[in-house]
């Protein structure tokens, strides 16, 4: 196989990947948001509540990391 | 200090503000006079013609461009990153004298770099790449001006109180990162005064590719720097002020967090369309080509995530000149993301490129989409800065309408002068000859770079009447308590 | 992202860089080597030629002409042969240009004169009824910076290994070679020779002066320049 061929499907392959990694990740956007199990539109507030006297959507504490999020 | 509440300390953000209005007007002023010299080259001269060297468009043309997208469009955006990126964090720059220092420093240095620019600009120090014309001392100014703004970024992340990244944040994060790589990539360039031992210029430089590839890497640099300095701070500002004024939430989350992703995969991609028909690989040029076109969709989604956040509000648009600044910038903003993805096309291209067409999309997009927005973020953050009402809201209507017009004046003229020049080059007569010499393309131009000097004259009337409504407000308007600064913007009548 | 990712910052600066770096690197290291190469009959620039190349640049001359003709019947018919890779493989920078408010250069050696030029660089629309080109006197004035050249030769001969002193193929099965001067002082009486080729077809008698004294104007490094591009 040649150099263009490989490059003709690579080009397939990423093309095709890149489809299901969008609508995946559409997906799976909407349907944690129809569940419940996490709301993004809350995140809005971040402007609308912006003032420094206003108590913050996510309070940041010190012992949170990563794994607890997830 | 320990009495007073804790407040949002705007000192640099008022700082990139003065500035931003300052070469906004002498910026778009010079490429008013730019225009006029294309409708009568006795403009070149105005100074008398032993200044010519000094006042003629080759020179006046580079000054134009970087005064505009670094000196009006960069200071905005930076004026904006120290007023959004304290509130959306809910962190005060009072609360850390470091990160106060290091934006001064930010400031300070970025004023002596442009200073030093204009100088250069004017005595003809320059590399040839377009907007990127700095030879290696400007461009290791640069990294400094950059490092420290990165610095203000994560500093200001690292002591935030909230503990999500707003919208704005990640624009602001993606333009950081991009610019500085595509900077570096770009100017890699080899001094010539220390290779060679000390002879010639200590400020020249000769690029590290030649030909093709400086094309490449240059054009890979230009469509991008588009995208990450005229583009995304953009939709950063677009994502915060347009639901603080209109107080409504963003139509869609979901959609930005596409959006952004969306953007950040495609936009690089796209640098080949500057390069259609050029010496570059035909795969790159279709890859370019393709997707610019599929740029439609990220840029879209914003827009129209920006839209829907009216719904229901539209009566505010009629209400608040600074909403119908913000909206006609979204407006804008859809309009030349669908008009560079049309100049994309390999057959609309071999018509468009190298016309009048592609500097009517530049400006489109630049007096329609960032300067509007930037002119409503400044309008919505002044009286918050300055605890005073906007000076005057007719005034402010006036120069809606009057930029407006001139925008319109601007990016018609220039289709029309692109389509006739591309065709006229490409005319052949009955007998097999080209129809037309070079020169009778000038002449039959020369009807639309008036029209286009006197719609530049507009918007730059404009740009006075905002320099003069921004300085009444600053010092003189009416004071306002906090609780007037919630969401629609004051404003005096 | 995916929730977390918005809040962690380090983790989301990496994942935009690895998003946005990810085209570059596809589209433009592939083609590094094979565009590089230079096509038969190519040569690089002499000293003079390469000092009136900064005149070009240093008056943005590629703000209003491009330097690239692009393959359609419509501008071969108007410039010349369309451009070959290869033959810009020792343009550093590449001066391609973005807008053609005047015609493309990239042949223009092949259809005009030193006197062209000359007359043309004085005075456009005498010479080019309508045109919108401003005059540049400042030229005939202003003395052109060989040193500069100079240390751009030696810098790109020895970092890019630009074959000066060495036979190049032509396509007529013959060699050419570029010659450089070993010295700053070679260097300026290489260039005074070549301007001397220059301004014998020029009739300006100031810069035919200057020249008999040792000086080469702007004008006549620009027209090495020009004359050269075919």
């Amino acid at each position: 196989m040649d150099i263009a061929t490989l490059q003709a499907y690579g080009f397939f392959i990423l093309t095709a990947i890149l489809v299901a990694v969008l609508y995946g990740y559409i997906y799976h956007l909407y349907s944690d948001q129809k569940k419940g199990t996490r709301d993004y539109e809350k995140y809005s507030n971040l402007v609308l509540h912006d003032e420094i006297s206003d108590q913050p959507v996510e309070k940041i504490s010190k012992n949170d990391d990563i794994k607890q999020e997830a | 200090m320990e009495n007073r509440p804790l407040e949002y300390d705007y000192t640099v953000a008022k700082l990139f503000m003065y500035n931003a209005i300052f070469v906004g007007v002498a910026g778009m002023l010079a490429g008013v006079v730019l225009a006029w010299q294309m409708a009568f080259p006795q403009f070149n001269y105005i100074l008398g013609m032993d200044l010519a060297e000094y006042t003629n468009f080759g020179r006046l043309r580079a000054i134009h461009t970087d005064s505009v997208i670094y000196g009006f469009v960069l200071s905005a955006v930076w004026s904006a990153w120290y007023y959004i990126g304290q509130r959306v964090l809910k962190v005060s720059m009072a609360e850390s004298k470091f990160l106060m220092f290091i934006g001064k420093a930010h400031f300070w240095i970025y004023m002596a770099a442009s200073v030093v620019i204009v100088i250069g600009l004017q005595l003809g120090i320059t590399s040839s790449k377009e907007y990127s014309e700095f030879e290696w001392p400007i461009d290791l100014g640069i990294v400094v001006v950059w490092v420290l703004w990165g610095i203000s970024i994560f500093g200001l992340i690292g002591i935030r109180r909230e503990k999500t990244l707003y919208i704005s944040i990640w624009y602001f994060i993606a333009t950081f990162l991009a610019v500085a790589m595509l900077h570096i990539f770009n100017n890699a360039e080899m001094p010539t005064f220390i290779i060679s031992g000390g002879i010639g210029n200590w400020y020249h430089s000769v690029s590290m590719y030649a030909g093709t590839n400086d094309a490449l890497v240059q054009w890979w640099f230009g469509h991008n720097a588009v995208a990450f300095v005229l583009t995304t701070p953009i939709v950063a500002m677009s994502y915060y002020f347009l639901p603080k004024e209109s107080g409504q939430a963003v139509y869609s989350y979901k959609m930005s967090l596409l959006g952004f992703w969306g953007l950040m995969f495609v936009y690089i991609w796209a640098g080949g369309h500057h390069l259609l028909f050029s010496t570059v690989p035909d795969w790159m040029q279709t890859m370019g080509s393709v997707f610019s076109v599929v740029l439609i969709l990220p840029s879209w989604g914003s827009a129209i995530n920006m839209m829907l956040t009216m719904k229901g509000e539209w009566q505010q648009v009629a209400a608040s000149p600074l909403i119908k600044f913000m909206v006609m910038a979204t407006t804008f903003y859809m309009f030349s993301t669908l008009e560079g993805p049309i100049q994309a096309i390999k057959s609309v291209n071999a018509l468009a490129h190298f016309t009048d067409w592609i500097i009517g999309h530049v400006h489109d997009g630049a007096l329609g989409w960032v300067g509007f927005m930037v002119i409503g973020a400044l309008f919505h953050m002044a009286p918050r800065m300055f605890k005073r009402e906007i000076y005057s809201k007719s005034l402010m209507n006036t120069q809606f309408w009057i930029q407006t017009l001139g925008v319109i004046l601007y990016f018609t003229s220039m289709w029309i002068a692109g389509i006739t020049q591309g065709m006229m080059w490409r005319a052949y007569d009955e007998f097999g000859n080209l129809a037309y010499s070079f020169i009778d393309s000038v002449v039959a131009l020369h009807p639309y770079y008036i029209i286009r000097a006197v719609g530049g004259t507009l918007y730059l009337i404009g740009m006075f009447m905002f320099a003069y409504n921004m300085y009444k407000t600053m010092t003189s308007s009416r004071v306002v308590e906090e609780n007037e600064l919630q969401n629609a913007t004051p404003m005096g009548a | 992202m995916f929730h977390w990712l918005e809040k962690n910052p380090f983790f989301f600066a990496v994942a935009v860089f690895v998003v946005i770096a990810f085209a570059g690197l596809v589209e433009i290291l592939p083609n590094f080597a094979q565009a590089s190469r230079p096509i038969v009959g190519a040569k690089p620039y002499s000293t003079l030629e390469l000092t009136g190349r900064l005149v070009y640049i240093k008056n943005n001359c590629n703000g209003c002409h491009s330097q690239l003709i692009r393959p359609f019947k419509s501008e071969t018919d108007r410039y010349g042969s369309y451009s070959k890779s290869g033959e810009y493989a020792y343009d550093r920078p590449f001066l391609w240009g973005s807008k053609r408010t005047g015609p493309d250069l990239m042949r223009v050696g092949n259809y005009r004169t030193t006197d062209w030029h000359e007359n043309h660089m004085r005075d456009p629309e005498e010479v080019v009824p309508g045109s919108i080109m401003p005059k540049y006197p400042w030229l005939f004035k202003n003395i052109a910076d060989v040193d500069t050249a100079y240390a751009e030769q030696l810098t790109i001969k020895q970092l890019f290994a630009v074959p000066y002193n060495k036979p190049l193929p032509t396509a007529d099965g013959s060699t050419q070679t570029v010659a450089l001067a070993d010295s700053l002082d070679g260097a300026h009486a290489s260039a005074l020779e070549e301007a001397k080729v220059v301004v014998a077809d020029m009739k300006d008698q100031a810069v035919k002066d200057a020249v008999a004294a040792g000086k080469i104007p702007e004008i006549v490094a620009l027209i090495a320049y020009l004359n050269r591009l075919k």
